[in-house]
Parts: C-alpha cells; sequence; structure tokens
C-alpha cells in the first residue's frame, strides 16, 4: 500500500510548481534559481522564495531556440525554452550565478527575454584563496541589497541567521533520508528519495521540512524494502532534474544508494556554519563547501593522485560510506567544467576500484532506449 | 572529412603587415622549442586577454600561447588527430577544440617522451609552469591546463581569478568595482610571487611600470589605427584583423608590438590617400559581429571580398579600447593600473547601453559600429564547440533588430505606400574554429551568396 | 518566341521551368540521380520537347540549388533562395515571410511585395528541423514520404516526439511503436516537432503577413496544419511548391534578358 505522502510526492513532482503557483496568488515572492551556487538563505530571509527550475526532457525545445544558441547545456536550454513558454511564468525573478558559460555567457538572454522584475547575478569566484572569501562577502552583500532593494525592506543578520537555520534544518533532515540508503537493499529508492528532493526545491523551506519530515517517518515505519538486493549504484554528474537515469538503473534490478549531482548532495547536504557571521558562513558554504567542477582547486599535492584526492575526495567517501559496487558519471554534451574532468575522474575512479560507466547524454527523452542498452550492459559485467 | 585533404588555400592580405605576420607566428613557436632546448628562459602556457603579459615579460619569461597553436593546427588543416587523440582519453567532441587539440597534443608528447611526428612548426615545448585563468569569461581557460596536468604533474599551475562585474539593469558598475578591484589587484600580486618563485627572479617594478606605460600606449595606437577604417572604401578588413591580432594578443608590451601598429597605421594612410580599399569595387560594407574565425577558411574572406563586400570592423579580437576613453581612477603603482584597465575594458560599453532604451552593451558596441563604419550587413560566426563567443549572438541580432532599425523603405500597405524603416539583415555562418568537419564550403559559399543577394536587393531598394 | 529556363538542382529532385513573357511553357520535375549534368541535359530536352520550341528560343538561363555548377548550359547562378522568393511572390502576391522544410537544412527568409530577398536564416546544424526526419520515418514504418502528412490529419490523440535529431529519431520512433502508438499519432507528433522548428527560424526573422511554406514539404497537409497551429497564422501554401525556386529561377532570367 503505498504511503500518502508518496503520493503527494508524486503529484507535485508530476505537476511540478502547483504549490509556487498558489503562493504567488496569495502574494509570495518567488525567485528561480538553476544552479547549486546560489545561495538560498538570503533569498529566504528576503522573505522570499526559492524556486529550483528544471527542465522537461519531454519537451522539445522550440521557443528557447528563437533565442539561445544549441551548442549551450542541453539542460538550461530546456529550462529556458519552458521559461519562455511561460511554465514559470509566477516566478517574480531569478538569480544566476557564474556557474558555467553556459548560464553566465546566457544571462543577458534570460535576463532580456524573461523580462522579469527582479534579476541578479551572483559572481562566485571560481578559486579558493583568501582573497576570493573576502570578495565573494562584498558580493553576497551586493545580492542582499539587490532583495532589499526589490522586497523593500532590510535584510538583518537576525534575518540570515534563521534563514540559515532551516535550511541546515532541511539539510540535517535531507540527510537522514540518505541514511535510508546506508542498509542492503535500501530502505528508500533512489527514485523515491530523488522525487522528494524534487518536490523539496519548489516549496518554502519550511514547508519542505514539514515534508521531509513526514517522509523519515513514512519510512521508518517501512517493514519492507522497496527494492530487492542488488548492484549498489552511485550516480556522479550535474543537474539530474528528473528521475529517468535513477529509474532504469532501479527498473533493471540495482538501486541508486548514492549521488553526486546537484539536485542530489551537492544542493542537499552541504551546511553552512551557525553562530558567526551569517555572510562570512554563506561564503564558506557557497565557495568552498560546495564540490564542483567548476571550482579551481589549488594542486596541492603536487601529484596527480593527491591532485585527485582534493578534487574528488568527496565522491570517494560517498563510494565507502555507502557501499557502491559500481558508478555512473552522467555528463550532458556541451558541458565544459564536467566534460573536462572526464579523464581525471576516470583515472580517480580506478584508484579507488569503483568501476564506472561515462555516458555522454543530451537533455531528451529520446535518448532513453540508448541509455537502457548502455546500463544494462554496465549492470550485467560488473553483477 | 573531405576537406581535410584538401590543402588551404592561402588568404590574400590587403596590407603588408597582415602578410608580415605568418612568418612572425612560426618564428614565435619555433623560438620557444629552440629556448626551452637552450635553457635560459622559463616557458609558461598561457593564454591571451589576461593582462598579465607585462608581468611575464618584466620577469623575463617566455610566455607560449597555447590558443595559438591550437588555431595555427586548424589554419594548416592539421588538427584532427589532436582532436582524436584527446577524445580517445574520454573529452568530449562537444568541448572547446582549442583545448582539445592542445590536451591530445600534450598527452601523446608525454606519452612518447619526444614531439608528435611533424608536429606544426616544431610543436608544443613542454612548459616549466602554466598561467591559467579562472576568468568569468570562458570554462575552459581554468580546466584546459588542469586537464593537461594529468600527463605532467610535475608542471605546476598558476589559476588567475579575474572576474569583472555583469551588466545589471537595476546596477551600476562602479557601485560595486572597488571590492573587484581589490581581489583582481590580489590575484596579480599572486602572480608575481608565484612567478618569481618559479624563476628565482625578484619583481623590477620600475620595468613593469615601463611596459605597462608601453601597452597603454599601444592600446591607445591600435584604437586609432583601426579608427582608419572607416574610410571609404575600407583599407583593411577583418581578414587582415585576424592576422594582426597577434601584435594584439601574443606581443603586447614589446616595443615590436607597438611599431606594428605604427607601420600599419602609415600603411592605411597612405591607402587611403590613394583611395585603395580592401575591395576594388567596394559595395557593401560588412560588420563581423561576433565569433571566432574557422582558422581553416579564412580565404572565405577572399571570397566575401570578390562579390564586393568589405569589412571594416570586427568584435572579434579587439581586445583593446581607448584608454582616454575609460575614465579610470588614477594610480602610480602598475598592478593596481593593470587592474582598472581590466574592469575598464570589460565595462566599457556600460554607460552607453544604459543610455539607449532596451539596449545592452554587446548591443550597443554594435550599434556603434555600425554607424561609424558606415556598416550595411551584420555576419556573425557560431563556433560549435565555444560557448564563450558564441552564446548569446542570436539574441544580440534579435535585440540590436528590435531596438535599431536604420534602413528606410518603401511599404505598400491596402495600396498606400508609406516609408518605414528596418533593422540591418545579417547572416550566420556555422562551423568550428578548428575542427574542420564541421565546415562545408559548398554550404558556407551558398549561404553568403544568398546575403550579398539580399544585401544588394536592400540596396536597390532603399527609400533614401 | 524567346523564352527563359529556370533550373533548380536539388540534392534529390530536380525541376525546370520554361517561361515566355509570364506564361509557363512547360514544368518538369524528376528525381536528381548521380549524374546532375546529365539530369541537367535532360531537363533542358524534356522542357523543349513538351512547348515545342528549340534551344535556340531561350535567351537566358539560370540554374539554382545545390546542383546548380553542374548545369552546363546555365547562364548564371542565383541561390535557391532568392528565387524561392521571387517565385513565392508570382504566385502568392501577398507573401512577405515564408519558410521551405529542406531535405539537408530548412529556412525562412522574408522578402519585399516585388519578391526582393530583406532576411533569411537557414536552420543549423544538429538542430533538427530538416525533412530528413520525415524520410527516416518513413522507412521505419515502411511507407511513402507522400503518405505521411495524410496520415498525421488522421490522429486521434496528441503524442509528443522529444527527438529533432534525425539519427535518434529512428530509435525514438521505433520505441514508440513498440510501446503501442499509433502511425497516425506518432506522425502528427513529428509533424508537431518539425512544425516547430521550422516556425521557431520564422519567429527569429519576424513574420509578416501573409506567411507561406514553401518547397516540397508544402504538398504535405499535415506539416501545413501543424506549422497553422503552432504558428497562429493562416498558411498560404503556392500551387505547385515544390516548383516555386525553378520559377522564380526563371523570373530572374526574365529579368536578366530585359535592358
Amino acid at each position: 500500500m503505498k504511503d500518502d505522502v508518496f503520493a503527494k510526492v508524486e503529484n507535485q513532482y508530476v505537476n511540478y510548481g502547483t504549490r509556487a503557483r498558489e503562493l504567488q496568488k496569495q502574494g509570495q515572492k518567488l525567485i528561480g534559481y538553476i544552479c547549486s551556487f546560489v545561495p538560498l538563505e538570503i533569498i529566504t530571509a528576503a522573505g522570499c522564495v526559492p524556486f529550483r527550475v528544471r527542465g522537461d526532457i519531454r519537451e522539445p525545445i522550440t521557443q528557447g531556440d528563437t533565442l539561445m544558441e544549441t551548442i549551450v547545456c542541453p539542460f538550461i536550454r530546456s529550462c529556458f525554452d519552458l521559461s519562455v513558454k511561460g511554465k514559470y511564468d509566477f516566478l517574480s525573478g531569478m538569480v544566476i550565478p557564474h556557474g558555467c558559460d553556459s548560464m553566465v555567457r546566457s544571462y543577458s538572454t534570460w535576463n532580456y527575454s524573461l523580462n522579469l522584475p527582479y534579476f541578479h547575478f551572483v559572481n562566485t569566484p571560481s578559486v579558493v584563496k583568501e582573497s576570493s572569501f573576502e570578495f565573494f562577502e562584498e558580493e553576497l552583500k551586493t545580492y542582499k541589497k539587490s532583495l532589499e532593494r526589490f522586497t523593500g525592506r532590510t535584510v538583518t543578520d537576525a534575518d540570515l541567521a534563521k534563514a540559515i537555520r532551516l535550511h541546515n534544518e532541511n539539510r540535517n533532515k535531507a540527510r537522514a533520508l540518505y541514511d535510508f540508503k546506508k542498509s542492503n537493499p535500501p530502505m528508500i529508492s533512489g527514485v523515491e528519495l530523488a522525487k522528494v528532493l524534487t518536490v523539496g526545491s519548489s516549496l518554502p523551506v519550511t514547508e519542505s521540512n514539514a515534508l521531509f519530515d513526514e517522509v523519515i517517518a513514512a519510512v521508518s515505519r517501512r517493514k519492507e524494502p522497496p527494492l530487492k538486493m542488488g548492484p549498489r549504484i552511485l550516480v556522479d554528474g550535474p543537474c539530474v532534474d528528473n528521475i529517468e537515469l535513477m529509474k532504469i538503473v532501479e527498473d533493471s534490478g540495482a538501486s541508486v544508494v548514492a549521488d553526486t549531482t546537484c539536485n542530489g548532495t551537492r544542493d542537499a547536504l552541504p551546511r553552512t556554519d551557525e553562530g558567526g557571521d551569517p555572510i562570512k558562513a554563506l561564503a564558506r558554504r557557497y565557495l568552498d563547501k560546495i564540490n564542483c567542477p567548476k571550482t579551481y582547486r589549488d594542486n596541492k599535492a603536487g601529484t596527480f593522485e593527491g591532485d585527485a584526492e582534493a578534487r574528488f575526495g568527496d565522491i570517494g567517501a560517498y563510494a565507502r560510506e555507502f557501499k557502491a559496487d559500481g558508478a555512473i558519471l552522467y555528463v550532458y554534451k556541451f558541458c565544459d567544467p564536467f566534460g573536462f574532468e572526464v579523464p581525471a575522474r576516470k583515472a580517480y575512479y580506478e584508484s579507488i576500484k569503483v568501476p564506472l560507466l561515462h555516458i555522454e547524454d543530451l537533455y531528451s527523452a529520446g535518448t532513453i532506449g540508448q541509455l537502457k542498452t548502455r546500463i544494462q550492459a554496465f549492470l550485467e559485467m560488473i553483477g | 572529412m573531405a576537406e581535410e585533404q584538401k590543402k588551404p588555400k592561402k588568404r590574400m592580405t590587403a596590407t603588408q603587415a597582415a602578410a608580415s605576420i605568418g612568418p612572425m607566428v612560426k618564428e614565435f613557436i619555433a623560438g620557444a622549442v629552440r629556448a626551452k632546448a637552450e635553457g635560459k628562459q622559463k616557458l609558461a602556457y598561457t593564454f591571451i586577454v589576461c593582462h598579465h603579459e607585462e608581468i611575464l615579460r618584466a620577469l623575463d619569461v617566455l610566455p607560449f600561447w597555447t590558443e595559438n597553436f591550437a588555431g595555427v593546427c586548424g589554419a594548416k588543416r592539421d588538427s584532427e588527430r589532436f582532436l582524436q587523440r584527446a577524445e580517445s582519453l574520454g573529452l568530449s567532441r562537444s568541448l572547446c577544440t582549442y583545448a582539445l587539440c592542445g590536451i591530445g597534443f600534450d598527452q601523446w608528447r608525454e606519452e612518447q617522451g619526444q614531439m608528435p611526428p611533424e608536429s606544426p612548426w616544431g610543436g608544443m615545448p613542454k612548459p616549466d609552469f602554466m598561467i591559467s585563468t579562472g576568468q568569468i569569461l570562458c570554462d575552459p581557460r581554468a580546466k584546459w591546463y588542469q586537464a593537461s596536468q594529468q600527463y605532467m604533474p610535475d608542471v605546476p599551475i598558476y589559476n588567475i581569478d579575474l572576474p569583472y562585474p555583469l551588466f545589471e539593469k537595476d546596477q551600476d558598475h562602479r557601485d560595486v568595482w572597488g571590492y573587484y578591484h581589490k581581489y583582481i589587484v590580489k590575484e596579480l600580486r599572486g602572480l608575481v610571487k608565484f612567478v618569481e618563485e618559479q624563476t628565482g627572479k625578484k619583481m623590477d617594478y620600475d620595468r613593469l611600470r615601463e611596459l605597462v606605460d608601453l601597452s597603454d600606449r599601444t592600446w591607445n595606437l591600435i584604437h586609432e589605427t583601426y579608427e582608419l577604417r572607416k574610410a571609404v572604401p575600407c583599407p583593411m578588413g577583418t581578414g587582415d584583423a585576424m592576422n594582426t591580432m597577434v601584435p594584439i594578443n601574443f606581443m603586447m608590451a614589446t616595443q615590436d608590438s607597438y611599431n606594428f601598429f605604427l607601420n600599419l597605421n602609415k600603411e592605411l594612410k597612405d591607402k587611403i590617400a590613394k583611395r585603395e580599399g580592401e575591395v576594388e569595387n567596394e559595395k557593401y560594407r560588412l560588420l563581423w559581429g561576433g565569433g571566432l574565425p574557422a582558422w581553416f577558411a579564412l580565404s572565405d574572406f577572399n571570397y566575401f571580398n570578390s562579390k564586393g563586400a568589405s569589412f571594416p570592423a570586427e568584435t572579434t579580437y579587439r581586445m583593446v579600447a581607448p584608454l582616454y576613453e575609460m575614465d579610470l581612477p588614477e594610480t602610480k603603482d602598475p598592478i593596481e593600473h593593470l587592474a582598472w584597465r581590466w574592469l575598464g575594458y570589460w565595462t566599457f560599453w556600460y554607460d552607453k547601453a544604459r543610455k539607449r532604451p532596451g539596449s545592452e552593451p554587446d548591443v550597443e558596441r554594435l550599434i556603434s559600429f555600425i554607424e561609424n563604419f558606415k556598416i550595411d550587413g551584420v555576419v556573425m560566426h557560431e563556433a560549435f564547440s565555444c560557448r564563450t563567443w558564441h552564446v548569446g549572438l542570436i539574441w544580440q541580432l534579435h535585440q540590436l533588430g528590435k531596438i535599431y532599425k536604420p534602413i528606410p523603405v518603401y511599404v505598400v500597405t491596402n495600396g498606400k505606400r508609406e516609408k518605414t524603416y528596418r533593422e540591418l539583415p545579417s547572416l550566420i555562418l556555422e562551423s568550428d574554429i578548428i575542427d574542420i568537419t564541421s565546415y562545408s564550403e559548398v554550404d558556407t559559399r551558398n549561404k553568403i551568396d544568398a546575403f550579398i543577394e539580399t544585401l544588394e536587393s536592400i540596396r536597390k531598394n532603399r527609400a533614401d | 518566341m524567346q523564352c527563359v529556363l529556370g533550373i533548380d538542382m536539388g540534392s534529390s529532385c530536380t525541376k525546370g521551368v520554361l517561361m515566355a513573357g509570364t506564361e509557363v511553357l512547360a514544368q518538369v520535375d524528376s528525381l536528381s540521380g548521380g549524374d546532375f549534368k546529365l539530369t541537367a541535359d535532360r531537363i533542358r530536352e524534356e522542357l523543349l520537347a513538351r512547348a515545342h520550341v528549340s534551344a535556340r528560343s531561350i535567351s537566358h538561363t539560370v540554374a539554382t540549388g545545390f546542383g546548380s555548377k553542374s548545369v552546363s548550359y546555365a547562364d548564371s547562378m542565383v541561390t535557391d533562395i532568392s528565387c524561392h522568393a521571387k517565385g513565392v511572390i508570382h504566385l502568392c502576391p501577398t507573401v512577405r515571410t515564408a519558410v521551405d522544410a529542406g531535405d539537408l537544412y530548412s529556412k525562412a527568409f522574408r522578402m519585399d511585395e516585388k519578391g526582393n530577398l530583406q532576411n533569411f536564416l537557414l536552420s543549423g546544424k544538429c538542430a533538427g528541423g530538416s525533412a530528413r526526419i520525415l524520410k527516416v520515418v518513413a522507412k521505419v514504418l515502411q511507407l511513402n514520404v507522400e503518405e505521411l502528412g495524410d496520415l498525421a490529419l488522421k490522429s486521434t490523440k496528441k503524442v509528443e516526439f522529444n527527438t529533432g535529431c534525425a539519427v535518434f529519431a529512428e530509435s525514438e520512433a521505433v520505441s514508440r511503436i513498440a510501446e503501442g502508438v499509433s502511425k497516425e499519432d506518432l506522425l502528427a507528433g513529428i509533424h508537431r516537432a518539425l512544425a516547430a522548428q521550422l516556425n521557431a527560424l520564422a519567429v527569429r526573422l519576424g513574420i509578416e503577413k501573409d506567411y507561406a511554406l514553401v518547397g516540397g514539404g508544402a504538398r504535405n497537409a499535415g506539416l501545413v496544419k501543424a506549422l497553422e497551429a503552432v504558428s497562429g497564422f493562416l498558411i498560404v501554401v503556392p500551387s505547385h511548391p515544390h516548383m516555386t525556386a525553378a520559377l522564380g529561377a526563371a523570373l530572374i532570367a526574365a529579368e536578366a534578358g530585359r535592358p
């Protein structure tokens, strides 16, 4: 018997944004984002609601192509296409960070085409030095000021501290959900968790917290695991904002036990330090604690192996913690940050002895057949 | 694939200055190979447009411009084997093909312990260190050397972060550029420290000041020289500018670069006095409004020329702007000045863009060139592997067409003849910077023909 | 009598038109085959035979299209875009914007009331939007390309076809049929996807009424309907739409002959 909460999640996953539209009608300001680097706490502290914009692999990109080149990351293109088609017309604004060329170089295109009342660019540094934090703290203050101008109210340190606390609660609860995957077989499937996290990213943080609590309770009550024992897979990659890849894995008798994707642990787990200067803490979380290829980490070791450990050690940690039998490195065509790292990541997975399947994909339901073939062959190989 | 086998047709240049470039570049590369063998100078892989040449030259470091080497491979139509090598390592063909060429070449060289067979102009020597840049402009510039370092782990990297504030409708860049400046200065000082460590030398700040002053003067001279191309007929086109970009981007902060532009300036003045144009019967003046050129197909510029089209201006590789129009804060410190110059360059069109409804810096720059250089049409090139310079071109043309309609035409509506204004015609070419498999000469020439027909029909039917 | 000849050598089909003044004396179309020069010669012979005139009466020939360089008797060559514009205006004088779903790539163009080109756009590589996708799917369904449009009109259920790329189109078509999607619904989905790509080109140019579909694709009723649905415009379809470029070439030849 399906739990009520999972039926609720399914409904909001499929009809993504219905709650956001309700909130907008009640006068709330929804601020959209497409990348883990957007500091959400500042949006919450300003009294607005952060909303993660998604693409749709079943929607052929049409209107978007009249304004945006096809060499842009296909996920970003899809988000843009849906946006110009009005799917997210309840948004009052968007924030785009210095994530990658695809979003930075199309900033004016987004800004002028959507013509929302609020649009802002957060210039996240590329490197992690003391001077980078100094710069980023100023940049975050600029971002805060822009939201103050937009909302007409000051954002105090107390507001920020409260928002940080709420978002950290969300991260703790997400962690608790991930912990359900440690057992063999996991008590929550990759597909289920992905849907829960996705829906969570469309709600105000307080509602997301409440939803996660419900899910934690429901899963705790489970007597039977949702999947049979099979190969345990870690999914590594950028914004994977739909369940299709995980569904193929789990329909084939394996389970997705861990991930290092944007809509997964990259968004959901790193905590912001509490108790000190909130801007400093946010700068630290959003520059250093998030681990994304776009952030250049100095090779302090002087060797490739040392460098790889510094850059990819979090993947190894997850692989060990969740006892991964194999991994899928899923990269979009036209993705520079991940694309350039494929050889180094491959070498790293070899060094931690985790078999790897590297897939380069478009962002379209049309490739599902090809994905199935590759993934099934990989699972047979490691199974 | 068939295009790779055809020997590239050498482009005919309009100026002697442009013609002198080829041998210059060959000497850079051969010279670097020699210098490496002699071991007297440190060799650094690095990227253009980082405002750091002065620092490198003051410390007597020989920069090796890896983007240039890839461009040379492309122009010689000998990049495919390096691109394939990169693909075999797991890199996607959809990535910057300059980087793929470079990484493929590096891995090959390191694996073999010697230069790949018949390397173009002697090949890329292994560097002593690499200076990359995580600047806001281009992801590959932060990832490329990191990827190559996997195959030469003993070569250290310094990654300069060089941000600039993006154009925001509701925020003046001067409100934020103070803290941008502070950060850039620290990054550049960090570069100085790194290079001092690598070379064992100490920075001579007097020499640095001289070099910064030299490059400032060179910037202004380049701008004034290119302004001469406003003349009708236009004495020098974008084809030549793709050669003369070499002293701008690879020789900045050298007396040779300054002298080159003195000579070019004189040559253009001579041609203008004799009314000598890039094209004998100039009928159409075109703006190269965006996109890196297809290095293997520069002869397409001659094809445009053969149809009576000249290119008085381009945005590509125009990496200088007149300092006397920038209004930068004064400073005696050369590094602080470099950081202001960086910010001044990237925000150059912001103020103007704010004055025109619907405008935006890149669009404003297009309009400025169109008006000042008497432009009839805009050409863009979409290179599939480069998001940095090619994302946004479609939108720029769209916005340009929306806010700027300079061509008067008569239209007949319901039997009545009225005068109205239309946007400039535009052409989008597509291929890549060095991957020739993306290029079809037949297609490209066909598109150019159709565009020329469009220009001709507009010329004949203008209402003025 | 003085005539002019316009010949459009496409990569798959060649069309020829023989005109005297504004009267079409003969028109012919056939497959281009492998030998373009031979086909061009044959087309001219065929036209002359049908019109009962000799080659001497041809004052000017304009060749256009992919194989135009192979037309040994051409006096001049003009791009197919310019020819389409002239041809469309002649047949439908109110058209100012047109799209053509070509085999290699698609085009959109705008013209004035005399058929002079004002601006044009070609679909990019790897952006889909060429009619090639119909050929691929026809093969999968074991139908002739000509039958696809009418079948699409019989669709009863809206089904999304996700792929713009002709390479992936085959595997997606096969999967959808295996899932139980009907031929008619699948074809309607594909036509919708193709129409949306075509329309996107026209939108980028700025659509000015009247808006036409030209080229071989205009004979596809399913495509016309899908284009109307996505654009919100009534789509003008010239008679003999696959002949517009050849007609335009002949008209340009006539202009060249005039003092």
